[in-house]
């Protein structure tokens, strides 16, 4: 059953991924794209240059949060626990616009690096906070969104201070991935080639820490070091999403939560089904940004908090440990 | 302070909250401008001398209006804010933390791109109509109309509500326009551009919201001794409720029609004002308004010496002051 689930997920990732090679500002039918893909042709710098590696920064960049929401949650099991609400997406963020803006020279495998230390460091506020005054988890959740809030006004405030076009402007406020290409693809798609296994090696290790940490230690698993990895496993996807695409909001929070639904609580199919949930969203999100006014664009991070925001509140409604 | 005589004390209080925000006001007039000023130029401004140099007329057309209306904007976010924690007994609650600023700054976007009735009425309603519909559902999505209101459940729902009007505003900007840059900067909470003529939308609606306030101060004293207690001593809750609520969208509404959503101040302010004059509403209300006045005042100060000569949004001045507070007020709170 599960694998039908899977089948059916990366199917429609697969139909939708040819529909956003053929929708845009330029009309271009699906034949027209297999055969550009195939052959070239006069579509090709459209197709191979402009659509395909923004579609596959999409896949990737939604694979990668989603990862990084499960792996957070697998830790932290609260239903609130996400990159995003605890700060660690802004921070990458903040590390990333600062070097963007204080020194533009700078090489751009730089970038996922300095987005990297911003997001140890939002992840490593938020620790120290945990670590001293030990909160429930919903006072966790408002900590980091306060935290998270922080960080995005220091975006802002470095975005004031250095005019620049506001689409650019909004990769960094809300998450977009207009104007980026091929040069950025290997930077993620490296990171998910690493994790993606590295994650597969964590699951079971992670269904154990859920019998509680004495079980888990009596079958073998060290509960502190496991959490550890995985965290920082989830630190570094996280930044590197956002080194790519800016802080696109609520995917690492509502990828995992639907997959739960779909697949229950076994880790192996909830990293599968949550990496190609994450994918999905972002891989729509962009189409419908890119489709519904060619050729204005809306930001990607924009329509994911239109849906993520609605499930947030609904998430509120149901949670029940006050 | 207890060696302190207590009118004394009270005394030097008052006074340090009058001076700052005098020496702010005037520290706002002359400071940081591109052309030079000079504390004499203030002097004669004020003595009516020399009123055709172009530095008079600088300080009468540019800095006055500007300086006035950030005195108004701080004085009602301070008193929105004041009265929002007495209205729902929420020590993080404020017009900003609960979305009404965000509903407020996206209905005001809504009208600016031409979206159906709103774009033909004045700002003010606009945004007051924007405040209320954000209000009215971060209250009910937070639970605050149950039997046993969760702080927390509120403040997170004001949350989440924020987070969907920003994503709105920020869909129709770019939808409708290329140049949507002044506007980022005027979502960020600014006080630059401002005439004479923001100010008279500016100061009538606050007087109103001002005079609710205080005359609303009696019943929320008693309402900060429980529904129940309170109810017993013969208070209408639901007409506490109204007045309170008109009072907070009259007072948001007006200043995030002139200065955009300038956020922190309402949360920030009503804290320290506690703890400087207690919690008594008839003395806390006149603090919080002078202190959020001059917290406004000289954060516009800041704002302009930080990155001088560009303009900082002073609403970002303030999210860098107030989050951190913000945090430590998280933490610390017991109630949750």
């Amino acid at each position: 059953m599960s694998h039908l689930k899977i089948s059916l997920l990366i199917g429609s990732l697969v139909l939708i991924a040819l529909a956003s090679l053929a929708i845009g500002a330029a009309d271009i039918t699906v034949g027209q794209v297999i055969y550009t893909l195939s052959d070239g042709g006069q579509f090709d710098f459209i197709i191979n240059q402009y659509r395909l590696p923004r579609l596959l920064l999409a896949i990737g960049v939604g694979a990668g949060l989603g990862l990084s929401g499960i792996l957070v949650q697998g830790v932290i099991r609260t239903p609130l626990a996400s990159p995003d609400l605890m700060g660690i997406s802004a921070g990458a963020g903040l590390a990333a616009t600062s070097l963007l803006l204080l020194y533009p020279d700078a090489p751009l495998y730089m970038l996922p690096i300095c987005a990297l230390l911003g997001g140890l460091s939002a992840a490593a506020i938020i620790f120290l906070i945990v670590f001293k005054s030990n909160p429930t988890p919903i006072k966790l959740a408002l900590i980091g969104i306060a935290i998270s809030a922080f960080l995005s006004s220091g975006i802002d405030f470095l975005m004031v201070l250095n005019p620049i076009e506001i689409n650019t402007a909004m990769v960094w406020l809300t998450g977009s991935l207009w104007g980026r290409n091929w040069q950025q693809v290997p930077y993620i798609w490296g990171a998910l080639a690493v994790m993606l296994p590295f994650s597969f090696w964590l699951a079971w290790r992670l269904d154990i820490l859920g019998l509680g940490d004495e079980s888990a230690t009596s079958l073998g698993v060290t509960p502190s070091k496991i959490q550890f990895m995985a965290l920082l496993s989830a630190v570094i996807l996280a930044s590197i999403s956002v080194s790519v695409c800016g802080t696109i909001s609520f995917v690492g929070l509502l990828a995992p939560h639907l997959a739960r639904m779909l697949f229950g609580h076994n880790h192996k199919l909830l990293i599968v089904g949550s990496a190609l949930l994450g994918a999905l969203m972002v891989l729509i999100s962009d189409l419908i940004a890119r489709g519904a006014q060619p050729p204005v664009e809306l930001p990607a991070g924009v329509l994911t908090s239109l849906i993520g925001a609605p499930y947030f509140i609904f998430l509120l409604r149901r949670y029940k440990g006050w | 302070m207890t060696h302190m005589p207590y009118f004394f004390r009270n005394a030097l209080i008052w006074l340090f909250l009058i001076s700052a925000l005098i020496i702010g006001f005037a520290v706002s007039l002359i400071a940081w401008s591109t052309f030079p000023l000079h504390i004499e130029h203030l002097q004669q401004y004020f003595l009516f001398e020399n009123q055709n140099s172009i530095e008079q007329q600088i300080l009468s057309t540019i800095r006055t209006p500007r300086a006035l209306a950030g005195v108004v904007i701080g004085m009602n976010l301070a008193v929105a804010g004041v009265l929002m924690q007495g209205l729902t007994r929420n020590a993080l609650a404020s017009p900003s933390v609960l979305g009404i600023n965000a509903g407020a700054a996206c209905a005001i976007a809504l009208s600016s791109v031409g979206f159906a009735v709103l774009s033909d009425l004045p700002s003010i309603m606009v945004a007051a109509i924007g405040g209320i519909v954000s209000g009215a559902l971060v209250m009910f999505l937070g639970g605050f109309l149950s039997t046993r209101p969760h702080p927390l459940k509120l403040i997170l729902a004001g949350i989440a509500i924020n987070a969907l009007f920003i994503g709105i505003t920020r869909a129709c900007l770019i939808l409708a326009d290329d140049t949507a840059f002044s506007v980022i900067n005027w979502l960020a909470g600014s006080l630059s551009n401002l005439d004479w003529q923001h100010w008279h939308n500016l100061w009538p609606a606050s007087v109103i919201g001002w005079v609710l306030a205080m005359y609303i101060a009696r019943s929320l004293n008693l309402l900060t001794l429980g529904n129940d207690t309170a109810v017993g001593l013969g208070l209408n809750i639901s007409m506490t409720r109204y007045i309170t609520c008109a009072a907070i969208v009259l007072l948001t509404a007006s200043s995030v029609a002139i200065a955009g959503p300038i956020g922190f101040v309402g949360m920030l302010v009503p804290h320290i004002a506690k703890r400087l004059v207690g919690h008594n509403f008839f003395v806390l209300l006149p603090a919080s308004a002078l202190l959020g006045a001059a917290l406004i005042v000289w954060a516009d100060v800041l704002s302009r010496a930080i990155a001088f000569p560009a303009e900082t949004p002073v609403g970002i001045i303030t999210a860098l002051i107030g989050t951190p507070c913000f945090v430590l007020l998280a933490i610390k709170s017991k109630s949750f």
